[in-house]
C-alpha cells in the first residue's frame, strides 16, 4: 500500500510540475483560455509584477519623430485609399469581426495599421515586390545582412502589442532605422522580388530575439569551419604483401595503459563539460516576465522556391537564420505576403517547433483571401486531383460572394536603393555589433582613411574588457593588405595580403617591425622569379624555402654571427652580418644520377669546411658524404699545398675511381668555393629585401593610399577628370557643328539654282549681295539705336518741361520720383550713346572682317581670288 | 687536294705522341700541377687535338672511352679506322686527309658534328648509325651524283650542310636541289638558307618530292606493320601458342606427310580432310586462346607479385634512411663534444659510447635487413607455389585439348583407312572409274601399302601434334624455371648488396672515429 501511495503521489507531483511548466511556456492561441483556473491571488501577484516592470516607452511613441517624415513630398498613393483599397479594408474588418468572435481569447489581428500618413493600409499591401539591381542582393543571405546592417533597430513602443503605425519601406529606408514589423517587411518586399516564396510573420519572440541582444550569441565570423576528418581508406592487402614483424610487446601492458589513457581523457572531459557548463550558467540570462509575450516580426521563406530544400526563418534584426525549430521563436499570430493573409490556427504550446507550415491546409492556417494561386494543401498526388476538383466547384460556389476579391496592389512606391547607400550600407557606414565576447565594427569602404572595414575584437570574457584577439577586414589598400590579425595574448601580429603585393608577400607573421627579429614571411611563390615560399627569421637566424628553382634549391637556412664592428669611414654602407653557416637543401635533379646529386651542402665559412651530402640512391640507405677542409697553405719547405688527400673525406656508397683523384677534388673544391660566395651574397640579398619590403610597408602603413577601380567612377578623380574633359571636347564639337550648321551664304545660294557650280559672275554678285545685305543690317542697326536714343531724349525732355510748369505744386514725393526718372533715363541715355558710338567704331570693321571671310569661303575663293 | 707527301715522315699514333699531346692539351695551371702529379688517365680525356702531325693511321685510341670531341685535321689518313670504341663521340673532324670513303662510323651514335671537309670521298653512305648528326662537312670532295643528297633525308636533325667544291656543286639546279629535297637544312655551303628560295625550289621539285615521299610513307607503314606483326607473335611466343591461331598446326602436318597428299586424291577423303580440319583449327584456336588468357593471369601474378615485393623493400628502405638519419644527427653532435672535450678520460668514455651506438645502429640495420629478407622468402614462396600451380594447371589443360585433337586424328585415320581399303576393294574388283595418278595408283598394289601408307601418315600427324605439345611444356616449364631462379637470384644479389653497404657504412664510421682517437692526442 505505501509503495502504491508513493506512486500516486508521485504521479500526482509530475502532473502538478507539467501544468507548471505549461504555464510557464505562453502559448499565444490558447493561452488565457488555458489560464482560467487562474485564482484571484495569482492574477493579482501577476499584476503587481506588472506594474513593478519598467517598460522601457519612449518619449515619442512613435519610431519616427513626426517632422522627420515630409508627407507632402510623399504620392498620392500614401496619402488616400483607392476603392480597391478600400473594400479590402472592409474585407479585413469582416474578417476581424468574425475572428474575434470566434476566438475571442486571442490578441486582436494586425491587418491594417496606420501608414506614415495616417491613413490605414492592408498589411499586405505595404508589402512591395522589388528584385534590386545588386547582383549580390539576389540570395537570401546577402539580402537579410543587408537589410541588418542598413537600418538601424528600434525597439517597438509596447513589446507587447504590435505597432499602431507600419510605415512604407520607402520612407523606412530613407530614415534608415526602423522596429521589427519594418525590417522584415523590406526584407519580405526584397525576398519576393528574388523569387523566394516569403512570409512576414507576427509573432512572439524571445527577449534576445526582440532586443536584438546577440551577446549570447557567438560571432558567426570566430566560428571556425569544422574540418573535415578525411579517412583514409586503406587499399585491401595484395596477395603477396609482405606479413609485418610479429608483434613481440605484451597485449596486457598495452591494455593496461589503454585503460589509463582512457581515464585520463575521462576526467579531461569531466572537466572540460563541468567548464562549460558553468560558463553556460554564467552566459544565462535571468528569466524574462515576460517570455512568450514579447511581439516580434520576423521572416518566413518556405521550400520549393529558388532551390531552397527546407523551411526556414530569417530574423530581419540580425539578418540570421533559424530552423522553425529554434527556441528563440515562441509562436506565431499570423502571416502574409503580398497576395494573401493566414491566421495561425494552431497551438503554440511546443514553441514553432510543432508548427506545420502548409498554407494549403484550412484547418491549421484560416486564410482571408481565396487566392487562385493560393499554397495547396500538400497531399498525395490521387488525393490531390479529388481535392482540386472539389476545390474548384468550392471556389466556382464562393465566386459570387465578395471573397473572389484579389489583393489590390501595393500602394508603396518602388523601393530604390542608391549605388552610394548600398556600399555605405550602414547608417553613417559605420555599425557595431556584440556577441559573446565578441564585438564586431563594420565600416564603409572607403570611409576610414587607412581602408578598415571590418574588425572583430574577440575579449576573454563576457564583459568586454580584457582584449583576446583582434581581427581586422581592409579593403582597396595600396599594399593589398586583406586581414591583420592581432593576438594579444601572444603578441603576435599575422598580416594576410592578396596577390598583387610588389615583393608577392602572402603572409606576414611578426611581432615588431624591427628587422633582424622573429618573423615569418610567406610569398606567393608563382609569382617570384626566385621561387621563393616562405621566409622565417629569429635573431640571428634566416630560413627560406623555395619551390620550383631551374637550381632545385629548396632550402637555405643561414645562421649570422655578431656583427665585424666597421671603420667608420664606410659607415654609410650597410653592415651585413657576416654568416657563419649556411645550409642549403636540394630536390632531386632528375637528369643526374643520384649519387652524383648534391642533397645538402652546409658551408662553415668561419672552419673553411664545406660538407656535402648527396641524394640517396633508389636502392640504398646510405648516401655519399664528402668533406672539404682548407687548412694551411703553405707547406713546411714554404711552397704552396694546392690540394691534399686529407682535405677531402668522402664516403662513397659504390666508391667510383674518377672521384678519388685529387684533380677532381680540387674542381669540386674551387667550384664550391664559387658557390659559397654566391650563396653569401644570396643571404646579404635577402637581408635587404627583408630590410626593403619593411620599409614599404612602414610607409604604406603610414601613407594609407587606397586604391580605386578605374570602374569605380565616383571615386576616381583622374577618371572623372578625363570624362569631364571629354564631355568638354564634346560640348564644344556639338557647338562647332551647330555653328557650321548656320551658314550665313545659304539665304544668297538658296536663290541659285542648286547642284550646279557657281560662274564667276555669279560669285561676284553673290559676294556684293551678301556685302550689301549686312551694309543694311548694319544701318538698320544703327538706326534702330537711333531711334531708342532720341526717343528717351524726347521723353526726357518733355518731362523736364512738365517739371519746370509744375514744379511749385510738387509734394516733395512727387519731386524725389521726378529726380529718379531723371537720372534713370539718363543713364539709359548715356548707355544708347555709348552703345550707337561703339556701332559706328565696330561697323566698318565688321564690314571689313565679313568681306574677308567671303574671300576666304572656299565656296568663293577660287573664283574671287582670279578676280582680286 | 695533293698535298705533298714525303716532304715529312707519316707518324705513328703511338703512346708517346698521345701522351704528350693529352699533357699539352690538359688542365693549366694549379689543376694543371695536380694533374702533372697524379698523371692523367686517357679515359678521364674529354677532348684530344691531334692537327698537324701527319698521321697516316688512326690507333691507339681505343683508351679514350669518354672523349667527345676529337679533331684529325690536317693529317694524311688514307682509311677512318680506329674509332670503334669511341661512342661518346660528338664532335669528329676528319678534315684535310687522304679520306677516299666514309665508312668505320658504325658505332659512333651520339656524332653530332662530323667534318669531312677536303678529302677524296666520291660517295655519301654508311652514315646510318649517325642518327644525331647535325652538321656535316664534306665540301672540297669528289661527289659527283645528286642522288648522294637523297640519302641525306633520313637525317632528321641535320641542319647545316656544306658540299661546295664538290662536283655537284658545278650543277646548275645544285642549290634548289638540295633546298627540296632536304626541308629542315637551315644553313648550305655556310650560308643561311633564304625562306622564299626554299619556297621556289619546293615548287619546282614538287613533283618528285611528293612520290619520293609517298615511297617513303609507304616503306614507313610497311615497316610499321611489319614491326606490329612481329610484336604480336612476340606476345604470342611470350604465351607459348604461337601459330596456333589459324590453320598453321594442320598445314605442318601435311607438309612432310607425302602418302597424306596422295591419298587425299581418293574419292570421298577430300570433304573427310576439310570436316577434320575445320574440326583441328576449333581445337588449335581454343588452345590458343586458353594459352592467352594464362598468360595475362600469369602476367597479373607477375605485377602483383613484384609490386608487393617492391613496396615492401621501399618500406624497409625508408626505415633504414630514417634510423641512418637519426644516428647521424647524434652522432654529429657526439663527435662534436669529443672534439671540445679536454679530459681524456671523458673523451676515451665518449668515444666508447659513440662505439656502441655504432654497433647498435649496424644491430638494427641487419635486424631490419633480417626481417625484410624473412618476409620476402615467404612471399616468394608463396609466389613460387601460386606460379608453378598456374604453369601445371596450363600444361594440364593444354595436354587435355591435345589429346582432343589426337583423338580426331586417331579417327581421321579410322575413316581414311576404311576408304582406303573400300578404294582398295574397288581397284581389285576393277570398279574404280576415277582416275587417279599413277604414284597414288601405285599405293593400291596390295592391302599392306596401302595400310602402311595410311599408317604412316598418321604417324606423321602425331608425331607432329606430339613435338608441338612437348614444345609448348618444355618451354613453359623452362620459363617458369628460370622465372623462379631469377627471382631467388635477384633477391640474393639484393641481400649481399644491402649487407655489404651496410658493413661499408659501419666500417666508414668506425674508422672516422678511430682516425678522431688517433688524431685527437697529437694535438
Amino acid at each position: 500500500m505505501e509503495v502504491l501511495r508513493e506512486k500516486v503521489e508521485e504521479e500526482e507531483a509530475a502532473e502538478r510540475e507539467e501544468a507548471a511548466e505549461r504555464s510557464e511556456k505562453m502559448r499565444p492561441a490558447e493561452v488565457w483560455k488555458e489560464e482560467t483556473p487562474m485564482t484571484q491571488e495569482m492574477l493579482r501577484d501577476l499584476e503587481k509584477k506588472l506594474s513593478e516592470m519598467e517598460i522601457p516607452t519612449p518619449a515619442d511613441p512613435l519610431t519616427f519623430p513626426k517632422d522627420t517624415i515630409d508627407i507632402s513630398m510623399l504620392p498620392q498613393s500614401y496619402k488616400t485609399n483607392s476603392p480597391k483599397e478600400e473594400l479590402m479594408l472592409q474585407v479585413a474588418d469582416n474578417f476581424s469581426r468574425q475572428y474575434s468572435h470566434l476566438c475571442p481569447d486571442r490578441m486582436p489581428l494586425f491587418l491594417h495599421p496606420l501608414n506614415e500618413c495616417e491613413v490605414p493600409k492592408f498589411v499586405s499591401t505595404t508589402i512591395r515586390p522589388t528584385l534590386m539591381p545588386y547582383p549580390d542582393l539576389y540570395n537570401w543571405d546577402s539580402c537579410a545582412q543587408f537589410v541588418s546592417d542598413f537600418l538601424t533597430m528600434v525597439p517597438l513602443p509596447d513589446p507587447l502589442k504590435p505597432p499602431a503605425h507600419l510605415y512604407s519601406s520607402t520612407t523606412v529606408l530613407k530614415c534608415q532605422k526602423g522596429n521589427c514589423f519594418d525590417f522584415s517587411t523590406l526584407l519580405c518586399s526584397m525576398l519576393i522580388g528574388s523569387g523566394y516564396d516569403a512570409y512576414c510573420i507576427n509573432g512572439y519572440g524571445s527577449w534576445d530575439l526582440c532586443h536584438m541582444d546577440l551577446t549570447r550569441e557567438v560571432c558567426p565570423l570566430t566560428v571556425k569551419p569544422k574540418e573535415k576528418v578525411k579517412k583514409e581508406e586503406k587499399p585491401p592487402p595484395k596477395k603477396y604483401a609482405i606479413k609485418p614483424p610479429r608483434d613481440l610487446t605484451s597485449r596486457f601492458e598495452q591494455e593496461q595503459e589503454a585503460k589509463r589513457q582512457e581515464e585520463i581523457r575521462a576526467h579531461e572531459e569531466k572537466l572540460r563539460r563541468e567548464a562549460e557548463e558553468r560558463l553556460l550558467e554564467a552566459t544565462k540570462m535571468k528569466p524574462d516576465p515576460l517570455h512568450g509575450l514579447r511581439v516580434h516580426s520576423w521572416v518566413l521563406v518556405l521550400s520549393g522556391k529558388r532551390e531552397v530544400p527546407e523551411t526556414f526563418f530569417i530574423d530581419a534584426l540580425s539578418g540570421r537564420s533559424y530552423s522553425p525549430q529554434d527556441d528563440h521563436f515562441l509562436g506565431i499570430e499570423s502571416l502574409w505576403n503580398h497576395k494573401n493573409y493566414w491566421v495561425n490556427m494552431q497551438d503554440c504550446w511546443n514553441y514553432c517547433k510543432d508548427l506545420v507550415f502548409d498554407l494549403g491546409d484550412p484547418v491549421r492556417w484560416e486564410y482571408m483571401l481565396l487566392g487562385t494561386d493560393k499554397p495547396y494543401l500538400s497531399l498525395t498526388e490521387e488525393d490531390d486531383d479529388d481535392l482540386n476538383d472539389e476545390d474548384d466547384v468550392e471556389a466556382l460556389g464562393k465566386e459570387d460572394e465578395d471573397k473572389s476579391f484579389d489583393m489590390p496592389p501595393s500602394w508603396v512606391q518602388q523601393i530604390e536603393i542608391t549605388p552610394e547607400e548600398f556600399e555605405t550600407r550602414c547608417p553613417n557606414g559605420k555599425k557595431v555589433l556584440h556577441y559573446q565576447r565578441a564585438q564586431l565594427e563594420k565600416w564603409a569602404p572607403y570611409l576610414n582613411p587607412n581602408g578598415l572595414v571590418c574588425r572583430l575584437t574577440t575579449y576573454e570574457d563576457l564583459e568586454y574588457t580584457k582584449v583576446l584577439e583582434i581581427k581586422e577586414w581592409y579593403q582597396n589598400r595600396g599594399d593589398m593588405l586583406e586581414l591583420r590579425h592581432i593576438n594579444k595574448s601572444t603578441g603576435l601580429i599575422i598580416d594576410y595580403f592578396k596577390p598583387g603585393h610588389p615583393q608577392a608577400l602572402r603572409v606576414h607573421t611578426y611581432k615588431s617591425m624591427e628587422p633582424e627579429m622573429d618573423r615569418v614571411m610567406e610569398f606567393y611563390e608563382v609569382a617570384r622569379v626566385d621561387g621563393l615560399i616562405k621566409r622565417e627569421e629569429t635573431p640571428n637566424t634566416m630560413t627560406e624555402y623555395y619551390q620550383g628553382r631551374p637550381d632545385f634549391l629548396a632550402y637555405r637556412h643561414i645562421i649570422f654571427g655578431p656583427r665585424v664592428k666597421k671603420l667608420p669611414l664606410n659607415s654609410t654602407d650597410s653592415n651585413p652580418r657576416p654568416p657563419v653557416k649556411i645550409t642549403e637543401r636540394f630536390y632531386r635533379n632528375p637528369e643526374k644520377p643520384a649519387d652524383d646529386d648534391v642533397a645538402e651542402r652546409v658551408f662553415l665559412t668561419t672552419e673553411e669546411r664545406i660538407q656535402l651530402r648527396y641524394h640517396c640512391r633508389s636502392d640504398h640507405i646510405t648516401s655519399n658524404k664528402r668533406e672539404f677542409l682548407r687548412r694551411t697553405e703553405v707547406d713546411s719547405k714554404g711552397n704552396k699545398i694546392i690540394m691534399t688527400p686529407d682535405m677531402c673525406i668522402s664516403f662513397e656508397v659504390e666508391p667510383m675511381e674518377h672521384t678519388k683523384k685529387l684533380l677532381y677534388q680540387y674542381e669540386t673544391m674551387m667550384q664550391l668555393k664559387n658557390e659559397e660566395k654566391l650563396s653569401k651574397h644570396q643571404a646579404w640579398e635577402s637581408e635587404l629585401e627583408v630590410l626593403e619590403i619593411l620599409k614599404l610597408l612602414e610607409e604604406e602603413e603610414e601613407a594609407h593610399t587606397l586604391t580605386i577601380s578605374i570602374y569605380d567612377t565616383k571615386r576616381n578623380e583622374k577618371s572623372k577628370e578625363y570624362r569631364e574633359a571629354m564631355e568638354r571636347v564634346m560640348h564644344e564639337e556639338h557647338l562647332r557643328q551647330m555653328e557650321a550648321q548656320l551658314d550665313y551664304l545659304a539665304p544668297f545660294l538658296a536663290q541659285l539654282p542648286p547642284g550646279e557650280k557657281l560662274m564667276r559672275w555669279q560669285a561676284m554678285r553673290l559676294k556684293d549681295e551678301c556685302l550689301s545685305d549686312f551694309k543694311q543690317r548694319l544701318i538698320d542697326k544703327a538706326n534702330l539705336i537711333q531711334a531708342r536714343f532720341e526717343k528717351e531724349t524726347q521723353e526726357l525732355q518733355k518731362k523736364q518741361q512738365w517739371y519746370q510748369e509744375n514744379q511749385v505744386a510738387l509734394s516733395p514725393e512727387d519731386e524725389d520720383l521726378y529726380l529718379s526718372y531723371c537720372s534713370q533715363a539718363m543713364f539709359r541715355i548715356r548707355i544708347l550713346e555709348q552703345r550707337l558710338n561703339r556701332h559706328k567704331e565696330l561697323a566698318p570693321l565688321k564690314y571689313l572682317a565679313l568681306e574677308e571671310k567671303l574671300h576666304k569661303d572656299p565656296r568663293l575663293a577660287e573664283l574671287l581670288k582670279v578676280f582680286g | 687536294m695533293n698535298r705533298m707527301y714525303g716532304s715529312m715522315e707519316p707518324r705513328v699514333m703511338d703512346d708517346d705522341m698521345l701522351k704528350v699531346a693529352v699533357g699539352e692539351q690538359g688542365p693549366r695551371e694549379e689543376a694543371g700541377q695536380l694533374a702533372k702529379q697524379e698523371g692523367i688517365l686517357f679515359k678521364d680525356v674529354l677532348s684530344l687535338q691531334l692537327d698537324f702531325q701527319n698521321i697516316l693511321r688512326i690507333d691507339n685510341l681505343w683508351q679514350f672511352e669518354n672523349l667527345r670531341k676529337l679533331q684529325l685535321d690536317n693529317n694524311i689518313i688514307e682509311r677512318i679506322e680506329g674509332l670503334e670504341n669511341l661512342i661518346h663521340l660528338v664532335w669528329l673532324d676528319l678534315s684535310f686527309n687522304n679520306i677516299e670513303a666514309i665508312e668505320g662510323l658504325d658505332t659512333l651514335v651520339n656524332l653530332e658534328d662530323l667534318s669531312l671537309f677536303n678529302n677524296r670521298i666520291s660517295k655519301i653512305d654508311s652514315l646510318d648509325a649517325l642518327v644525331k648528326l647535325q652538321v656535316l662537312s664534306l665540301g672540297n670532295n669528289q661527289i659527283g651524283n645528286m642522288m648522294n643528297i637523297i640519302y641525306l633525308r633520313k637525317f632528321k636533325c641535320l641542319r647545316t650542310l656544306s658540299l661546295s667544291g664538290n662536283p655537284i656543286a658545278e650543277a646548275e639546279d645544285y642549290k634548289m636541289f638540295i633546298y627540296a629535297y632536304l626541308p629542315d637544312l637551315v644553313y648550305l655551303d655556310f650560308r643561311r638558307i633564304d625562306e622564299h628560295a626554299k619556297e621556289l625550289a619546293e615548287m619546282k621539285h614538287q613533283y618528285s618530292i611528293d612520290e619520293l615521299k609517298h615511297r617513303e610513307n609507304q616503306m614507313q607503314i610497311r615497316q610499321e606493320e611489319e614491326q606490329a606483326r612481329r610484336m604480336k607473335l612476340e606476345e604470342h611466343k611470350m604465351a607459348f601458342v604461337e601459330h596456333l591461331d589459324g590453320s598453321y598446326l594442320f598445314d605442318s602436318m601435311y607438309v612432310e606427310d607425302v602418302e597424306g597428299g596422295k591419298l587425299s586424291y581418293l574419292p570421298g577423303v577430300g570433304e573427310l580432310v576439310g570436316a577434320y580440319k575445320d574440326k583441328f583449327v576449333i581445337i588449335c584456336l581454343n588452345i590458343f586462346e586458353y594459352g592467352l588468357k594464362q598468360q595475362e593471369k600469369r602476367k597479373a601474378e607477375l605485377d602483383t607479385f613484384n609490386e608487393c615485393i617492391h613496396e615492401a623493400i621501399q618500406e624497409n628502405q625508408e626505415q633504414g634512411r630514417l634510423k641512418i638519419a637519426k644516428f647521424e644527427e647524434e652522432h654529429l653532435m657526439n663527435l662534436n663534444t669529443i672534439r671540445e672535450e679536454t679530459d681524456l678520460l671523458n673523451i676515451e668514455k665518449k668515444i666508447m659510447e659513440c662505439s656502441e651506438d655504432i654497433t647498435e645502429l649496424f644491430n638494427v640495420l641487419m635486424t631490419l635487413e633480417m626481417q625484410l629478407v624473412e618476409q620476402l622468402e615467404e612471399a616468394i614462396n608463396m609466389f613460387e607455389r601460386n606460379i608453378i600451380d598456374l604453369v601445371g594447371l596450363f600444361i594440364e589443360n593444354v595436354q587435355s585439348l591435345m589429346a582432343q585433337g589426337r583423338d580426331l586424328e586417331n579417327h581421321h585415320h579410322e575413316k581414311l583407312l576404311e576408304i582406303a581399303i573400300n578404294t582398295l576393294e574397288k581397284t581389285a574388283k576393277g570398279e574404280l572409274d576415277e582416275d587417279l595418278p599413277e604414284d597414288v595408283r601405285a599405293l593400291f598394289v596390295d592391302k599392306d601399302t596401302i595400310v602402311n601408307a595410311v599408317g604412316a601418315s598418321h604417324d606423321i600427324h602425331l608425331l607432329k601434334i606430339d613435338n608441338r605439345e612437348d614444345e609448348l611444356v618444355t618451354r613453359v616449364n623452362s620459363w617458369c624455371t628460370h622465372l623462379v631462379d631469377k627471382i631467388h637470384r635477384d633477391e640474393v644479389m639484393r641481400n649481399c648488396k644491402r649487407v655489404k653497404e651496410i658493413n661499408q657504412y659501419i666500417d666508414h664510421m668506425q674508422s672516422e672515429l678511430d682516425n678522431l682517437e688517433c688524431g685527437d692526442p697529437i694535438d
